[in-house]
């Protein structure tokens, strides 16, 4: 018997627009952004280096505000959310993963997962024994123990997509995940996450400029100078 | 997560030691203020505590025997006598004298009274006895140890030389200590016979005390008269006034410092965990996460330097008293309390003053 998929939207931006800087100092750096993403979709965001991709990642995200037009996060206007649903947002429906990996030096790799589910609310115990088994189920559960100064990049970003993962978010931002990677490793981080969309009927959202990803992605959003590419 | 607050800590370990090193010694300089308050507090009114008489009679205007003189004369003495319902009226004249040994100068307290029937005397005799004759005298421990004096020494007053015969307790005042000598002996001192500070009266039992005190104001103008309690009190108030402003002032520097060492700490932990804090804000930490660790280091800090502070007075104080045995400590549970209460609370306004750097870490540094 087929399931039965359920898709829904995710984020709807709509004539998104972010200037910095005013009058003569100011910088364009989205113009006029719509586009939807939805449950079960891997959209690629491509485009070179200044192009505004990371912009667009922290206005979905609610990390910055848009100088005009809306961001609609799980059907609902982003500037309806209090800064407090915001950070439970971020928390439980939102999982991010970054070039630099971030994880907490001081942290050792299930420590780094654990956090995260601190903050879903989860006990103690019961966050210490998910981060664990998230760590064992990507088979990285050697890691736990160490700390990231001691891994490899490679082992770092899979610990911190394991992270991104750990609260089962709706909606995973991706800002050059496959970065500071080698190939191989940046194919199973793709691979990972794209997994992870049809597995889990959830939204990823990658940010990049590595042409090699578009063969992962369910929409590929050409980005360029703050301005998306007519025809895609 | 407490562990984060604890990695922080010990990510720097100079720097937690040093800053432990700087809040223990401002504990333990609580502590030993305190120390020495309740030592002063306990010498300097021992005497009075302990010569337990209804009634202290003195010159009118005159609240206490440590800061305020008295001068009252044998003939008031007979008149109390007479008085219905008195038992016992006993002279002591306090004098503030110095005692001369080598090139070194000290003042005493030097206290006359009556050998005969011991009112007036030393609070306890902790090695010999009391005095019984003229040339005979008891010295304060601790102005026994400092200036070595032990028994069978002679000690030279004025230009009579005296026996010691008993050492004391419970009669350093900090500043000056008591010492003992017959009545007899202080008044030839003074060359005043008839002379004395105060009267300690005793009521004879079956009376009322305060109808004997006013029976004496009514009789005796001149005279003030103070039932036990009341005297003490009025003793304790006056070494209060002169003492706690200081001890209040040093332990206040003393809270400064300790709050400053610790928000400097904790604003450099922050400062330098910058990019940690902007990760954990913007992986969705509740504020108040962030707010628990900087107070749990608070804490951690306050905890270990109070529990150094504990296992490092004793010992220290002991040292202390041994190079100088004026200084007379005494440390009460509460009070160690008190002051731990004191340091966990500076803790927390440390840690406060720390967090508002928390609002000024932006969630898009992660994006840098």
């Amino acid at each position: 018997m087929n399931k039965i998929i359920k898709r829904s939207c995710i984020v709807h931006l709509d004539r998104l627009t972010k200037i910095y800087g005013t009058n003569e100092n100011k910088t364009v750096a989205l113009h006029q952004i719509s586009f939807q993403s939805f449950s079960g979709e891997l959209i690629l965001l491509i485009g070179p280096s200044g192009s505004g991709k990371t912009t667009l990642l922290t206005l979905i995200a609610g990390l910055t505000k848009p100088t005009t037009g809306t961001v609609s996060l799980f059907e609902k206007d982003i500037e309806h959310y209090t800064p407090r649903e915001l950070q439970r947002l971020r928390a439980k429906r939102i999982g991010f993963i970054f070039q630099t990996f971030f994880l907490i030096d001081s942290l050792t790799a299930m420590e780094n997962v654990e956090v995260v589910l601190h903050f879903t609310g989860k006990h103690r115990r019961d966050a210490h024994r998910q981060a664990m088994q998230l760590l064992h189920r990507f088979h990285m559960g050697y890691l736990s123990k160490r700390f990231p100064p001691s891994m490899s990049q490679g082992e770092k970003q899979r610990v911190a997509v394991i992270r991104a993962l750990a609260n089962n978010a709706d909606l995973i931002l991706a800002d050059e995940p496959t970065g500071s990677l080698e190939s191989k490793q940046g194919f199973d981080i793709i691979r990972l996450l794209q997994n992870y969309t049809k597995e889990h009927n959830k939204c990823v959202i990658v940010a990049s400029h590595d042409l090699r990803l578009v063969d992962y992605a369910d929409r590929i959003l050409r980005l360029e100078d703050g301005m998306l590419r007519k025809g895609d | 997560m407490d562990i984060y607050a604890v990695r922080i800590l010990i990510s720097q370990p100079l720097r937690l030691v040093l800053t432990i090193g700087g809040v223990s010694l401002c504990v333990i300089l609580m502590f030993f203020l305190l120390a020495v308050y309740q030592g002063v507090a306990d010498g300097s009114v021992e005497y009075i505590r302990k010569n337990t008489v209804d009634l202290w009679a003195l010159q009118r205007n005159a609240t206490n025997i440590l800061r305020g003189s008295s001068i009252v004369s044998a003939l008031q003495g007979q008149s109390i006598r007479q008085i219905p319902g008195i038992k016992s009226v006993s002279p002591v004249l306090l004098l503030l004298t110095t005692v001369k040994k080598g090139d070194k100068t000290r003042t005493i307290f030097l206290t006359g009274f009556n050998p005969k029937d011991g009112i007036g005397g030393p609070p306890h005799i902790a090695t010999g006895r009391g005095v019984q004759k003229d040339d005979e005298i008891v010295l304060d421990k601790s102005f026994a140890a400092k200036f070595k004096y032990k028994l069978g020494d002679s000690v030279k007053i004025q230009e009579h030389m005296l026996k010691v015969v008993g050492i004391s307790t419970g009669t350093n005042a900090f500043v000056i200590q008591y010492v003992f000598v017959t009545l007899h002996f202080a008044q030839t001192l003074v060359g005043l016979q008839d002379m004395a500070t105060c009267f300690l009266v005793k009521v004879k039992d079956g009376n009322n005390v305060n109808e004997v005190a006013h029976r004496i104001r009514k009789i005796l103008p001149g005279i003030e008269v103070y039932d036990h309690k009341i005297f003490l009190e009025n003793n304790i108030q006056e070494m209060e006034s002169g003492f706690l402003p200081l001890l209040y002032t040093v332990a206040l520097i003393g809270a400064v410092v300790l709050t400053v060492i610790l928000s400097l700490l904790l604003s450099v932990n922050i400062l330098e965990r910058k990019k940690d804090f902007a990760i954990l804000k913007t992986l969705g930490s509740p504020p108040e996460f962030l707010r628990r660790i900087i107070i749990m280091q608070a804490l951690l800090i306050s905890s270990i330097s109070s529990i150094f502070a504990l296992i490092i007075f004793f010992p220290l104080v002991k040292a202390i008293e041994s190079i100088s045995p004026e200084i007379s400590t005494k440390l009460s549970v509460e009070q160690i309390i008190a002051v731990i209460s004191v340091v966990a609370a500076m803790s927390l306004v440390s840690s406060f003053i720390s967090m508002q750097r928390l609002r000024r870490i932006y969630l898009l540094e992660v994006f840098k």
